[in-house]
Formats: C-alpha cells, sequence, structure tokens
C-alpha cells in the first residue's frame, strides 16, 4: 500500500517546485499517471523510491514512512539508476538481483526468453539499445513477487509487439502499480485501473481509465468540476461529459492546455 | 546479504584494475630494478633492502590505486545503493563487507604477481636468489592492507558524494594515491620519527611489508637507519585505523545522497 499525503519537492536554486501538494493512495488498485515530459512524473516516483527528499509531506510505503524503511524486498521499480550497483553482464545482475529480493533467477530468465531478449544476458546495462534497457528494468521490477510496482515511462522506445506483451503481463500482475506515462493512446489498455492527469507538479484525480472518452478540459473555474488547477497559463477544470476540449484529443495535456489558453 | 561474489568476479574481469594496479606497478618496479639502481649493491644486506623498499612502496601505491578506482564507483551507484538499502535484503554493513570481501580477492591476487615480480626483476638485476622471507604473512598484511585502503577511499569519497559534490569526488580520489606516494618515499629517504610511523597507517603498512619481505624489522628509514620497529604496534595502528574509517564509511553509507553523474563533469 502506498499512500502520500501533501507531498511537495523543490529542487535546490529551481524557481518552483517540482511537485505540489500531492495527494495520493494505492491500496489494491492499478494506477496511470498521464502527464507530459518535466510534469513531475518521475520525481514522483523517485521520492516513493528514496532517491529525492522531499520539502514537504509524508510518503508511507506499507503504513511506513520512507525515510525509515529497511529490507522492504516488496517494492520494485524499473527506474535504470537503481540497477547500477556493480558492472556485470545482464545474466549476473539477475542472479544479483534475485538475491537482494529473495527470488528465483529462473523467474527474470523465463521472462528474458519470453520476451525475446535471450541476447542481451552476456551484455552490461551500459552496452544494451535504450530499448533494451527499459525492457530489462521493466521486467526487473514486475519480477521476484513485488506488491508495489513503480514504473516511469515503461513503454518508451519498446516496439509495439512486446509493448502489448507487457500490458497483459502487468493486467495480470497481482500488485498495486503506479505507471508513468505521457502516451495518451495507450490508456485503452488500462480498463479498470485509475487514472490522475500531472500537470506543473500537481496530481489531479484518480478518475477511472474508462471514463477518459467523458473528460474535458474547461477553462476557467467550472462549476460542478472534477477537478481544478491553477497553471502559469490561468486556471483550468476537468469536467466531465461537457467542457472546452476532450482530454483524450490531444497528445499530452500540456498541448491541451496551450490550446485553451 | 553478502555480494563479495559477485563483486570479486566484476573485479577479477575488469582489464582497468588489472592494468593500473598490476601491470603498471610492475614496469615501475622494473625501473627500480633495472634503472634506478646503479648505486647499490654489492652487499646482499644493502640489495635486499633496495629490492625490498621498492616492493614496499609499489605494494602500497598499488593498493591505493585499486581503492580509489572501486570507491569512485560509489558515484555511478550512489541512487542504486539508496534504493537496495530500502528495498532490498542489502544492508549497509553488508555491502561494505561485499566490498571489501569481493576488494580483498583482487587485492591477494595483486600482491602475489607484485611479490613474483619482485623477486623476479630484483633476482635477476642483481644475479642473486631474493625469495620473501614470510610470504604467507606478507599477504595476511596485504589483506589488512587492502581493507585499510578500501575503508579509506570509501570515506573520503562518501565525504564527497554526501557533502561536497561530485566535481570534487575527481580530486578526493586523488588523496590516498597521494599520501601513499609521499609517506611511502619518506619513510625511504627520511628519518621519520618513531612515533610518526606508528601513528601513520600508510607507514604502518610499509614497514609491515617491508618486515615481511626482508626477515628483519623495518627502521625509521628503510635500509638506513638502525632505529628498527616493533611489529605489535605497527600491525595495531594498521587495525586501529582501518576500523575507525570502516565505522566512517558505514555512518556515510546509510546517509548515502543521491547524485546525478552529470554533475562531476568539470567542463
Amino acid at each position: 500500500m502506498l499512500e502520500i499525503r501533501g507531498l511537495e519537492v523543490t529542487f535546490p536554486g529551481a524557481p518552483s517546485p517540482a511537485l505540489r501538494g500531492v495527494e495520493l493512495r494505492l491500496d489494491r488498485a492499478k494506477m496511470v499517471v498521464v502527464g507530459a515530459n518535466g510534469s513531475g512524473k518521475t520525481t514522483l516516483v523517485r521520492s516513493v523510491l528514496g532517491l529525492v527528499r522531499p520539502t514537504a509531506g509524508s510518503i508511507a510505503v506499507g503504513g511506513r514512512d520512507v525515510g525509515g524503511i529497511h529490507g522492504e524486498t516488496g517494492l520494485s521499480t524499473n527506474l535504470g539508476e537503481v540497477y547500477r550497483l556493480m558492472s556485470l553482464p545482464v545474466r549476473d545482475l539477475v542472479r544479483v538481483m534475485a538475491l537482494l529480493k529473495g527470488g528465483d533467477p529462473a523467474e527474470m530468465e523465463g521472462r528474458l526468453h519470453e520476451f525475446e531478449l535471450d541476447s542481451v544476458r552476456g551484455k552490461r546495462m551500459h552496452e544494451l539499445s535504450t530499448g533494451q534497457q527499459k525492457l530489462v528494468g521493466d521486467l526487473f521490477a514486475i519480477c521476484f513477487r513485488p506488491n508495489l510496482v513503480l514504473l516511469d515511462e515503461p513503454f518508451d522506445n519498446v516496439d509495439f509487439a512486446r509493448r502489448r506483451r507487457l500490458v497483459r503481463l502487468l493486467r495480470e500482475l497481482p500488485a498495486d502499480i503506479l505507471l508513468n506515462t505521457h502516451e495518451l493512446d495507450l490508456l485503452g489498455s488500462f480498463d479498470g485501473w485509475g487514472l490522475s492527469l500531472m500537470f506543473e507538479g500537481r496530481l489531479l484525480g484518480p478518475f477511472p481509465v474508462a471514463d477518459l472518452d467523458r473528460l474535458y478540459l474547461t477553462r476557467g473555474a467550472a462549476p460542478g468540476a472534477l477537478a481544478t488547477m491553477d497553471t502559469s497559463l490561468g486556471t483550468f477544470s476537468i469536467t466531465r461529459d461537457a467542457g472546452d476540449r476532450p482530454v483524450k484529443s490531444a497528445t499530452s495535456l500540456n498541448a491541451l492546455v496551450e490550446a485553451l489558453a | 546479504m553478502n555480494l563479495w561474489r559477485p563483486y570479486a568476479k566484476a573485479m577479477l574481469t575488469n582489464s582497468s584494475l588489472w592494468f593500473w594496479s598490476v601491470a603498471f606497478m610492475v614496469f615501475w618496479l622494473a625501473i627500480g630494478a633495472f634503472l634506478e639502481s646503479g648505486g647499490v649493491g654489492p652487499q646482499r644486506s644493502e640489495v635486499v633492502a633496495y629490492a625490498t623498499s621498492w616492493y614496499a612502496v609499489i605494494v602500497l601505491i598499488g593498493l591505493s590505486l585499486l581503492a580509489a578506482a572501486i570507491a569512485g564507483s560509489f558515484a555511478y551507484g550512489s541512487a542504486s545503493l539508496a534504493y537496495a538499502f530500502r528495498y532490498s535484503r542489502l544492508t549497509p554493513s553488508g555491502y561494505l563487507g561485499s566490498i571489501v570481501g569481493g576488494s580483498a580477492v583482487l587485492g591477494l591476487a595483486i600482491s602475489v604477481v607484485l611479490l613474483g615480480a619482485t623477486a623476479g626483476l630484483f633476482g635477476a638485476r642483481f644475479s642473486t636468489a631474493l625469495p620473501p622471507v614470510d610470504p604467507l604473512g606478507l599477504l595476511g598484511v596485504s589483506l589488512v592492507g587492502g581493507v585499510f585502503f578500501m575503508a579509506l577511499s570509501a570515506t573520503l569519497a562518501l565525504v564527497a558524494i554526501n557533502y561536497l559534490g561530485l566535481r570534487s569526488s575527481n580530486y578526493v580520489g586523488y588523496v590516498p594515491l597521494l599520501l601513499s606516494f609521499v609517506l611511502g618515499n619518506a619513510q625511504v629517504y627520511v628519518v621519520l620519527p618513531r612515533w610518526f610511523v606508528y601513528g601513520s597507517p600508510f607507514n604502518d603498512l610499509t614497514s609491515l611489508l617491508y618486515q615481511g619481505y626482508a626477515g628483519t624489522p623495518a627502521t625509521v628509514q628503510l635500509g638506513g637507519s638502525s632505529l628498527s620497529l616493533d611489529w605489535i604496534p605497527l600491525l595495531a595502528g594498521l587495525l586501529v585505523w582501518s576500523a575507525l574509517l570502516a565505522t566512517c564509511t558505514l555512518f556515510l553509507l546509510r546517509r548515502i545522497r543521491v547524485r546525478q553523474l552529470e554533475e562531476g563533469r568539470q567542463v
């Protein structure tokens, strides 16, 4: 279970916070966070991983504050920077990660085979293509029986066939999942999941992914809005069934806001 | 949780570590044996003192190079460590044990090669057999020396990562090497105060290596003074420094700060 309350992150010297008042609760649930590049999605994941110090607010994993967590093997991620413990071929790294997570390396070996990644076993991470690195990180995240998975842009540079395989795996995985993406066209694959929108460090939602077709962005504070946000371009509302522009019509929330501003 | 085997494998298969910590050091032993040895001899005691002094200083520098290179990797893995300490079974003490255990394997291999190279090169130059008197003792001392250098380099690297920034870590990495070069050579060329030798872990190690190879107690100036040193306080000094620095490393590892590698670029 993941619980985030009033999370704020401001990097030293930055003119504005990277995350502002983020509230999120994930308990036996799966959620997609959609936002443009630079909206704060990765900072959110890195905060939960303990790689970024919050300026304010709290993050609890399994009821324990992230600052005091040790040995919690149930949380995993695909973030590449956490798999740089040592310079070893992937096959050895698999054994190391299995040892660290208390899992069976055969599970990851099987997944590598399933995703036609047998050729990467003898290579070090830095020798892989960008897409291969991303997929190996994705597979590390879902192996070894996690109960909370944090995925940052898991489909970047991944080909269509393997995206479909990965989506199927994620849907079937018996774990809470927080998945960041900037690709709105993939959301149809996540029927039944929650959907939150990230814009300029604010998290709006959650809404059911199935409602995506019914969500609109409206300029100003609309009466009966599902959520409102004050941005550098003005105030905008998320409304249902009516509004200025359908959320799904844009490639990203940023483009939509800029079009309306 | 101990990862010393994968770390040992990562180090033993790293050609850069072998080149700089072994091949480059053997090159300097060859310089000492064939180019710098003009005024040495012909008495055997003088030859032994000369060869042993080179061996002791070169092992000191070789181990410091190895440790600095390994500790330099901490910057690449700061996010991995911060994540692993929270979300895996790895603990800071387990990690330190793993990295020290892994580097001890390579450190021992380096010591054996440098021991053979010293005996071979200096023996060939002076046409006499120069076997180490206590090879097992030398390996033991090298092991403790390796732990000391690993703890020193790790402490310095972590101070840079946690408090100074990665730009400083490029320079901090040179500190053990510079101290090894200066203090190791100081004991060859200068009559150092006895208290200084006992208190300096670099000179503790140099003196113990000297005694293990030559079979006679080291002196405050190697081969140039009659004031000999007792191995017990030398070993005690080295162990106390190693324990102190290992404690500092653990303290700093528990607070490791995540850095982006790009931060280390100078220009």
